[in-house]
């Protein structure tokens, strides 16, 4: 595969390239930029409650908007284009066709990415990245709320575009002698998060228009002032964003479905309940929503429901740790850096998945609602599965992008502190939850419990971010400098690879 | 599959990922430079909606109160089939959504009682037709959160001017259905009614600066609660000259008024604003008003900016 370069190129020469390694290198930099931006605001959340009272930050606005910018960013500008840069390298390649099937609109979609970015980190809106209303409507300070629902804005029509343009790739045009039923794992998790995003985002699309003209003030949809209702607002996102959760993780368990085979020297042990599994997924996925409501007055019956929705989620995401673990048997494994940090995010994924499940049961929800269970659970997810995956497939697509080797121990290194960092962090949210502190804090009291596990927390946070600075500098060393990977076999596990390095760019 | 692949790679040099790190620190520097000078420009602007709420005021509360209080109980109900909804008896009957006559600055208070099946809202507005410019304080629930059935509550609601306004239920499609009623407001009856004195020569100096605790959760001038100086108690004689002065000493929008009814921010009396919910005192501004106490009675100063009198920045303006 050839980001680099048979004939190296100026660099604008990338920047206006349609070319589907050309873009994809474009969204990997600029993810990974993303990633270490929205990690910096963690470490400076971590460090603020490191202590009770106002240290580093100061007052409530500035750690508000820090911590809206976080999420914003590493959900929307970190994990999205990260699982896109994978899908226009591999996709294409898979299903065996010369590029994406609408180059320019791949393109625009990426070029859409910075000046979303630029508004949403420039403005630093404080409304949480849900933008809580009747607070967003009311009291937040503009332009930087504007700011972020345009941002939010065009990020939408950029992952709509993307969205399609895989759906179309994939169906379209893979190679007339594959079926669907042979295209690669990876290939079909594309597939499903891109028509879980096609189903989805439009709801958010047009919350967010409702919430922009509701803070014109021309309609009333989500302010009580004005006889609209706030709860509106929390179902139209939670449509959305439910779904969402299934839109990031399918990519990164997608990602798993290359890895593991591979360094596990064996097939997949089921193709099929693969496949099964990813479908289902996007489709329960949307008969669960509200359960992130659970705490505002919602019927008996209304939150059964909901609550079977959820459980419903439970089979699919098992048949993939299953279908990991059976390829994983008996197996001769090579343990290269990928295949550790797929391993490690499938543990976590069981970890989460398990209090996923628990949470789903809605009694507990009103002594866990809005206290650092939440916080644990969900980044628990989105940190130990979904960045897990992706950081470890990036170590996988990191020799056939530069054609130089990363250096193995301190990728090593990187995993086994991000592994211990990241179970000390969310693990201990979630203690914490059960002790009632309420999360979007950025002051609490000093009860010596309190204190004791939000020092254990950013003590974990600061050895992640201690990984993460290693991690930058292997990439920025190793792509420069390292030794020069055999795009055959990088990691010497024998075999045939099919495709990675067979896309051919016309430019080069 | 097999395939040779032998065309020459070239890697990355170091020179090309210099580069390309220079480049990228550039735009990390003209950002932060971009980022950090006008960190505090976003987020100096309320939202738009702010203004137009605080500009809805097309009706006033009166400068002073008569005394007067008249007390009305209304009962939602329905006919059999629900086509007809009417207060207190269906149409034809003896006190169908009775006429309430009142004078400028009497003050009526509101039993209402849900004795339907359906679910319904109270609220008094100088709107003809609609369910909105409802008038802040003469609410029993709302549409999006009405009263059950059985359910009930208490409202009142201060005449500000002479016209005709209308209690109806605030549930969309219920007035048309007959759930309406007319409030007649007549002029002031002046006999009962405090009048403003002469100006008497003397003029008191207020400082009234508006605090944030630091969660913003809490409110209040002067000194958060508990502390000396919070929210004090302002009295003066009618006919006094009072100048306040107020700093925003916050993180967020300020504005100063003394009104006569502390949940509608638009019944400012006495000229005594300082600033407004639509253009309000940013953080580190300050402003002073100077004003004539008119007639006696118990007056709140608030912050007028919307929610904010609610979260504690509110005291009584007291003149004797």
């Amino acid at each position: 595969m050839v980001l680099e370069l048979q004939k190296p190129r100026p660099i604008w020469q990338i920047m206006f390239s349609t070319h589907h390694t050309d873009v994809g290198l474009l969204y990997l930099i600029t993810s990974v930029a993303f990633l270490f931006m929205g990690g910096a605001l963690a470490l400076a959340i971590r460090a603020e409650l490191f202590l009770p009272g106002a240290q580093i930050i100061g007052d409530a606005m500035t750690f508000n908007r820090i911590f809206t910018v976080h999420g914003t960013t590493l959900i929307f500008l970190f994990i999205i284009p990260f699982a896109s840069a994978v899908g226009n390298y591999f996709v294409p390649i898979m299903v065996r066709y010369k590029d994406m099937a609408y180059p320019k609109l791949n393109a625009i979609a990426f070029w859409m990415i910075p000046p979303a970015g630029a508004l949403i980190w420039l403005g630093f809106a404080d409304f949480t990245w849900y933008a809580t209303p009747p607070y967003s409507i009311i009291s937040a300070p503009g332009p930087a709320a504007d700011m972020w629902i345009f941002g939010l804005k065009i990020l939408g029509i950029s992952s709509v575009l993307g969205a399609i343009n895989f759906i179309v790739t994939i169906l379209k045009c893979k190679h007339p002698d594959m079926s669907i039923g042979q295209v690669p794992l990876l290939a079909w998790s594309f597939l499903s998060s891109s028509l879980i995003i096609i189903v989805a985002i439009p709801t958010f699309a047009a919350a967010l228009l409702m919430l922009l003209t509701d803070r014109l003030g021309v309609s009333g949809f989500f302010n009580p002032a004005m006889g609209g209702d706030p709860i509106a607002y929390a179902h139209l996102f939670w449509f959305t964003f439910h779904p969402e959760v299934y839109v990031l993780v399918i990519p990164a368990i997608g990602m798993m479905y290359e890895i593991i085979p591979r360094f596990s020297r064996k097939p997949i042990y089921s193709y099929n309940s693969g496949i099964f599994a990813f479908v289902l997924l996007s489709i329960v996925g949307f008969s669960s929503w509200a359960h992130h409501m659970y705490a505002t007055g919602m019927s008996f019956t209304e939150k059964t429901v909901f609550m079977i929705g959820t459980l419903a989620a439970v089979p699919a995401s098992a048949m993939h740790v299953f279908n990991f673990i059976a390829t994983m048997w008996n197996a001769r494994i090579k343990f290269s850096t990928p295949m550790m940090w797929a391993v490690g995010g499938i543990a976590l994924f069981f970890s989460a998945g398990a209090g996923g499940v628990a949470n789903a049961a809605m009694p507990l929800d009103f002594s866990t609602h809005d206290t650092y269970w939440v916080v644990g659970h969900f980044h628990l997810f989105v940190m130990g599965t979904i960045a897990f995956g992706s950081i470890g497939y990036l170590y996988y697509m990191f020799p056939y992008v530069t054609g130089r080797m990363y250096n193995e121990t301190m990728g090593k290194v990187h995993f086994v502190m991000s592994f211990i960092g990241t179970v000390l962090v969310f693990f201990t949210q979630h203690v914490l939850g059960l002790y009632g502190m309420p999360r979007r804090i950025f002051d609490y009291p000093p009860i010596p419990e309190w204190i004791a596990m939000n020092q254990i927390v950013t003590v974990g946070a600061m050895i992640i971010g201690v990984s993460m600075a290693i991690f930058l500098i292997n990439m920025i060393y190793s792509s420069g400098k390292g030794k020069l990977a055999n795009t055959e076999d990088p990691f010497g596990v024998g075999g045939k690879y099919y495709y990675p390095f067979e896309a051919k760019n016309p430019s080069h | 599959m097999s395939h040779d692949n032998q065309q020459t790679v070239y890697r990355t040099t170091p020179a090309r990922t210099g580069k390309m790190m220079i480049i990228m620190l550039g735009i990390c520097i003209v950002g932060g430079v971009i980022f950090f000078s006008m960190w505090d420009y976003w987020i100096s602007q309320p939202p738009p909606v702010v203004a137009m709420m605080a500009g809805e005021a097309d009706h006033s509360a009166p400068a002073a109160q008569t005394g007067k209080t008249i007390t009305e109980d209304l009962v939602f109900i329905e006919s059999s089939d629900f086509r007809t909804l009417a207060f207190n008896a269906l149409p034809g009957e003896p006190d169908n959504n009775p006429i309430i006559n009142m004078n400028v600055g009497d003050k009526v208070v509101f039993n209402v009682d849900n004795a339907g099946k359906s679910f319904h809202a109270f609220g008094v507005t100088k709107d003809a037709e609609g369910f909105g410019g409802l008038i802040p304080g003469s609410e029993v629930a709302s549409a999006s959160n009405p009263l059950k059935p059985g359910m009930s509550g208490t409202s009142e609601f201060v005449a500000g001017e002479e016209g005709t306004y209308y209690y109806i239920c605030t549930v969309p499609g219920h007035r048309e259905q007959g759930m309406v009623g007319e409030i007649i407001i007549g002029p002031s009856q002046g006999g009962g009614t405090k009048t403003a004195a002469a100006p008497t020569g003397v003029s008191h100096d207020f400082t009234l600066d508006f605090v944030e605790s630091s969660d913003f959760r809490t409110l209040a001038f002067n000194a958060l609660p508990g502390e000396d100086g919070h929210n004090p108690e302002i009295r003066v004689n009618s006919g006094d000259e009072v100048t306040v002065t107020s700093n925003n000493l916050g993180k967020s929008f300020h504005a100063f008024g003394v009104v006569s009814n502390p949940e509608d921010f638009n019944s400012i009396v006495m000229n005594s604003a300082i600033a407004a919910a639509s253009n309000p005192l940013k953080p580190g501004e300050g402003g002073s008003v100077t004003f004539t106490a008119g007639a006696p009675g118990t007056y709140y100063y608030i912050c007028t900016v919307p929610g904010h009198a609610l979260q504690g920045m509110q005291g009584n303006f007291i003149v004797e």
